[in-house]
C-alpha cells in the first residue's frame, strides 16, 4: 500500500513553552507520535501540522534529528491555524505530516567553522542545525551564533542560548537600547559586521525576516564571503507541501519540496519575487 | 487494433459496456458539457469543445480527503471515505483534453504520488474522437505539440467517416472495450484507411489559429520577469480565474478543513481547484504577497505554462484548447499575449 501523503500522524502535545509573549507571541511545542506510524527528520526539514477542523500551516522542526524522541515546533502566533495551535494544551492532539523539503547539506559542512546568523523566530530552522552539529563538536570548527531581535522580549529559545553559550560563541542583539542589556544595540547585519567574522573555511547559515536576510547577505558578501558559503531559507505559502498544489513556486522550484533551503548561488539565478 | 464501427451501431455498443460509468458529452441549454450517460442511444458525438475538460471527472472540482472526529480518549480519527470510484469509460473526448490528462498525469506523478488523482486516473479510459473541423474557433493544438487528431492520452481514438467511425485502440483496455462487443466492428478496408487519413490531413488545414516559432517563447521568457508586458497585458483582468478553471492542464488546488460540529469536533478535510489568479493564492500570513497584482499573476500563468513547465517537463502546459480565450470575459488572448512575448524587444 502506498503512503498517502495527505493524511497526518496523530500526535500528543508534551510540552508548551511561551517564548514570546503579547500579539506576536511565539510558543515552543514539543509532540510525540501516538502511534508507532511517526518519521524522522533532516536538520531544516519542516512538517504540516494540523489543527482539525482548523487547517494545516508548515512549520519547521526545530529540533535536531538527535533529539528522536520527540518533534520541537516554535510558532508564531500569526493566522487561523497558528492561532488555534496557540490555544491548545499539553495532552491535546494534533496532525502532522512530513517531513517536507531539502534539509541543511551538513554532510559537506564536516571540518568547516559553522556561522549562524538568525532574526527573531528565524532562530527555529537554524536551531535544529545547530544542535546537530553541537552534538558533533568534534565533526566541525568553529561554531557561532549571531542572533537577534526587535526587544529582549523577543528573543527565543532564551534559556537554551544561555546554556550553549559554554559551547561556542553567541552575539545576541537587541534593535534599540534597554536597561540592562549588555551585549550588541542594533540591527543583526551590523551585529555580523561588528562580529567580522573569517569566511576561510566557514560556512554562514541565515534566516530571519526577508528584509535582515537580504541585508546579512551582502553583508557577508562585504566580508568576503562567497556565494557557496551562504545558506538561507525561503517561506511562502504552501497547502500541499509535495509540489503538486502549485502556489509555492519561485520559478520553476517549489519551496515546499526542493526548498527550502538554498545556496546564495542557487537563490540569486531565480527570480527574488516570484 | 483497428476496427470500423458504424454510426448506427454505436449505442449499440455502449450498451454492452454497461459495467462501466460512462461519460459522454451531453448538450445544455447553450453549451456541452461531460455528463454520466444514463441512455446509450442518447449518445452523440457531434459535440462542440465541452465548457469544461474531461479534468473534472479525472480530478473533481472538489473532493474529500478525509473525514476526522475527536473520540474518546482525546484521540483523533481520521479516515478516508469508502471509495466511490468505478471503471470510468468517457466518451468522445477531443485530442487536446487528452493531452492535457496526460500533463496533469506528469504533476501528480511526480517525487510524491497523489494517490486520490490515481484510484480515479487508473481506472479511466478515454474514448477519443478526432477533430474533423475544429471544435471550437480558437483551436491551436497544432502549435503546441498537438493535432486534431492526436493520440496521445487516449486507449481508443475514433474517428469520423461517413457513416461509420474508423476505431483504433491503443492500450489493452481499449482492445476490452471493443472486444465487449466483437461482432458490431468490422475490420476496415483499405479504402476505410485513405478516408481516415484523408480526414486527418483536411483536419489539420482547418485550423484557424496558430502561433508561429512559439519554441523561441521559453527561451525569451526566462529574462522577461521584470518587463512591462506582464502590466501592460493585464489592465483588463477582472481576476475572475474563468482561464484557469476551464483549462484542461491547470492543477492548482487549495485545502481546506469543513467542520461538521465544534463539539464533538467532526468534520471533512476537503481539496478544491485553486486559481493563481487569485491575489490569497500566494499571500502569506503576515500579509506579505509575493505576487501582489495582476501583473504578476498573469506573468506566473504564462511563465508557468510555457517556461516552469517547459523546464520542469520538457512540455507546454498549454494543449491549444481555446477555452481561456473563448471565455474570458474581457478578450484576454493567450495566443496574442505569446505573440507579444515572441515579438517583444523586436
Amino acid at each position: 500500500m502506498e503512503n498517502n501523503h495527505y493524511i497526518p500522524k496523530v500526535a500528543r502535545i508534551i510540552n508548551i513553552k511561551n517564548e514570546v509573549e503579547g500579539a506576536r507571541a511565539i510558543k515552543t511545542f514539543r509532540t510525540q507520535f501516538a502511534g508507532d506510524d511517526g518519521f524522522t527528520h533532516a536538520c531544516g526539514q519542516s512538517a504540516m501540522l494540523s489543527v482539525l477542523g482548523k487547517g494545516e500551516s508548515m512549520i519547521s522542526i526545530s529540533s535536531s534529528p538527535i533529539e528522536a524522541e520527540y518533534l520541537q515546533f516554535s510558532v508564531l502566533k500569526t493566522g487561523r491555524v497558528t492561532s488555534a495551535l496557540h490555544e491548545m494544551k499539553v495532552g491535546d492532539m494534533i496532525g502532522i505530516r512530513g517531513p517536507y523539503g531539502n534539509g541543511f547539506p551538513i554532510d559537506k559542512w564536516t571540518g568547516k567553522n559553522l556561522i549562524f546568523i538568525g532574526g527573531g523566530i528565524g532562530l527555529a530552522p537554524i536551531w535544529s542545525v545547530l544542535q546537530t552539529a553541537l552534538g558533533k563538536k568534534s565533526d566541525y570548527g568553529n561554531l557561532t551564533l549571531i542572533y537577534g531581535s526587535r526587544t529582549s522580549k523577543d528573543l527565543v529559545f532564551k534559556e537554551e542560548l544561555r546554556g550553549i553559550k559554554q559551547e561556542m560563541a553567541v552575539h545576541l542583539s537587541v534593535d534599540n537600547e534597554e536597561d540592562r542589556w549588555e551585549e550588541y544595540v542594533g540591527f543583526v547585519p551590523n551585529n555580523l559586521l561588528d562580529k567580522n567574522p573569517s569566511p576561510e573555511n566557514a560556512v554562514a547559515i541565515t534566516c530571519g525576516p526577508p528584509i535582515m536576510i537580504k541585508f546579512v547577505i551582502k553583508n557577508l558578501q562585504d566580508l568576503g564571503f562567497k556565494d557557496d558559503q551562504i545558506y538561507t531559507t525561503v517561506e511562502n505559502k504552501m497547502k500541499c507541501g509535495i509540489g503538486i498544489c502549485g502556489r509555492c513556486n519561485i520559478g520553476p522550484h517549489y519551496v515546499c519540496k526542493d526548498g527550502p533551503i538554498y545556496s546564495w548561488a542557487e537563490l540569486k539565478k531565480l527570480p527574488q519575487e516570484y | 487494433m483497428e476496427k470500423i464501427l458504424t454510426k448506427k451501431a454505436l449505442p449499440q455498443w455502449l450498451i454492452k459496456l454497461n459495467a462501466y460509468q460512462i461519460y459522454a458529452p451531453v448538450k445544455k441549454e447553450n453549451h456541452w458539457s461531460y455528463e454520466a450517460l444514463d441512455k446509450p442511444e442518447s449518445i452523440r458525438l457531434d459535440h462542440l469543445n465541452t465548457i469544461q475538460s474531461p479534468k473534472m471527472i479525472i480530478f473533481p472540482q472538489r473532493e474529500v480527503f478525509f473525514e476526522f472526529h475527536n473520540a474518546e480518549g482525546n484521540t483523533l480519527v481520521m479516515k478516508e471515505p469508502a471509495s466511490e470510484s468505478s471503471a470510468t469509460v468517457i466518451f468522445g473526448v477531443r485530442p487536446c483534453d487528452a493531452a492535457g490528462v496526460t500533463h496533469q498525469d506528469k504533476v501528480f506523478d511526480g517525487h510524491f504520488k497523489d494517490l486520490y488523482y490515481w484510484k480515479r486516473r487508473n481506472q479511466t479510459i478515454l474514448v477519443g474522437l478526432a477533430c474533423n473541423t475544429p471544435p471550437s474557433p480558437h483551436c491551436f493544438c497544432l502549435s503546441v505539440g498537438g493535432s486534431p487528431h492526436s493520440t496521445a492520452g487516449f486507449d481508443i481514438l475514433m474517428t469520423e467517416l461517413e457513416d461509420s467511425y474508423y476505431v483504433e485502440s491503443f492500450s489493452k483496455k481499449g482492445d476490452t472495450l471493443i472486444s465487449l462487443a466483437g461482432d458490431i466492428f468490422s475490420t476496415p478496408k483499405e479504402n476505410d484507411k485513405k478516408d481516415k487519413e484523408k480526414a486527418h490531413s483536411d483536419s489539420e488545414k482547418k485550423l484557424k489559429r496558430h502561433i508561429k516559432d512559439l519554441e523561441t517563447v521559453p527561451p525569451k521568457l526566462k529574462d522577461m520577469f521584470d518587463s512591462p508586458l506582464w502590466e501592460e497585458e493585464s489592465l483588463s483582468c477582472i481576476q475572475c480565474g474563468i482561464c484557469t478553471y476551464l483549462c484542461p492542464t491547470c492543477h492548482c488546488f487549495d485545502i481546506n478543513d469543513e467542520k461538521d460540529s465544534s463539539s464533538p469536533l467532526s468534520g471533512k478535510r476537503v481539496r478544491t481547484w485553486d486559481n493563481c489568479q487569485f491575489p490569497d493564492f500566494t499571500m502569506h500570513s503576515s500579509g506579505h504577497n509575493p505576487r501582489p497584482d495582476r501583473a504578476s499573476r498573469l506573468r506566473q500563468r504564462i511563465m508557468h505554462k510555457f517556461n516552469y513547465f517547459v523546464t520542469n517537463y520538457k512540455a507546454y502546459q498549454c494543449t491549444g484548447c481555446g477555452r481561456c480565450i473563448d471565455k474570458c470575459p474581457v478578450g484576454i488572448d493567450i495566443i496574442e499575449v505569446l505573440e507579444k512575448v515572441r515579438d517583444y524587444g523586436k
